[in-house]
């Protein structure tokens, strides 16, 4: 079983994480949350995805069609705009320089936690 | 492994779905088809792979969903409740135009209980501030009247409450901001 993860830390980097999804590849709803969840990111749940694909529909940054579906009713694909592409550029810079800095603080090591009345 | 998805789960999805729809009526009409066919689609996908109630259980509530929705649609800002303004015009509209003519009646009742065969002209002022003055007609007991209608002040307060449930001061400002300033209202 994965490890559960922040729901505001996965949060946080959602919307970087659907830009690159689907920068790799054009896909529907479900299948971005089947991707997240084979990444091992199991905790993102639909209901948080799919609001979050709106979300960057509105801001531009991916677009979406409509293809047919054998299995059921058209699927709605995305797929990411110029300025998305320009978004997951530099948001890959910003998370990247973010975790360096994260990374290299939280591997100092801390003193031992005092002990009770001492 | 897919699973077969019967008539039964199809109801528990359109159920859900509609759920979903009815926290939507703030959203352009284009786009809650469309928020509509695609959680449709995605549900019956993952209730294919992993049984309808797994489905709708990742789904959420959908109280929450349509609050993510919303929020993501129109933004993070204020906005007004169409819905909610609409639904309270035409309730209070009708439950106010009910109440003053309950009261107009109850006072034709009472003159009618206290003289059977009444007959004249009798006036009633009507719930002050609210309702203009009722005149009846009585001929031998049974009464007709006019007046009674909703002073301005009744139509200044129902006004006034339909903009503050429908939260509607915030109609003017917000195509504004979006004109001026697109990505104000685009922050994640």
């Amino acid at each position: 079983m994965s490890p559960s993860h922040d729901p505001q830390l996965l949060k946080g980097v959602l919307s970087l994480l659907l830009l690159h999804l689907l920068a790799e590849q054009e896909s529907y709803g479900y299948e971005v949350v089947q991707r997240l969840h084979e990444l091992g990111l199991a905790d993102i749940l639909e209901g948080t995805v799919y609001p979050a694909l709106a979300r960057l529909e509105r801001e531009g940054r991916v677009r979406s069609r409509l293809v047919s579906s054998n299995a059921g009713p058209a699927r709605k694909y995305y797929r990411p705009t110029a300025t998305g592409y320009g978004a997951l550029a530099k948001g890959t810079t910003e998370w990247s320089s973010l975790a360096v800095i994260v990374s290299r603080v939280l591997s100092e090591p801390v003193p031992p936690e005092p002990m009770k009345g001492s | 492994m897919a699973t077969a998805v019967n008539w039964i789960d199809r109801l528990r999805i359109e159920r859900a779905v509609w759920a979903l729809d009815q926290r939507l009526y703030d959203l352009p009409r284009k786009s809650r088809i469309a928020r509509r066919r695609e959680v449709r689609e995605s549900l019956i996908s993952a209730s294919r792979d992993i049984g309808t109630s797994a489905a709708l259980q990742r789904l959420g509530n959908s109280r929450q969903l349509a609050a993510e929705y919303l929020s993501a649609e129109l933004g993070d800002e204020g906005r007004p409740h169409w819905f909610a303004a609409g639904v309270f015009l035409l309730t209070a509209q009708l439950v106010f135009t009910s109440l003053l003519t309950e009261a107009a009646m109850a006072f034709a009742e009472g003159i009618a209980t206290a003289m059977p065969s009444a007959t004249g002209k009798f006036e009633w002022s009507g719930i002050r501030y609210l309702q203009d003055t009722v005149q009846y007609t009585f001929v031998d007991g049974d009464a007709t009247w006019v007046g009674g209608a909703w002073t301005p002040l009744a139509w200044l307060l129902w006004l006034t409450a339909t903009v503050v449930v429908g939260r509607l001061w915030r109609v003017r400002p917000m195509p504004l901001l979006r004109r001026k300033n697109p990505a104000s209202l685009n922050a994640p």
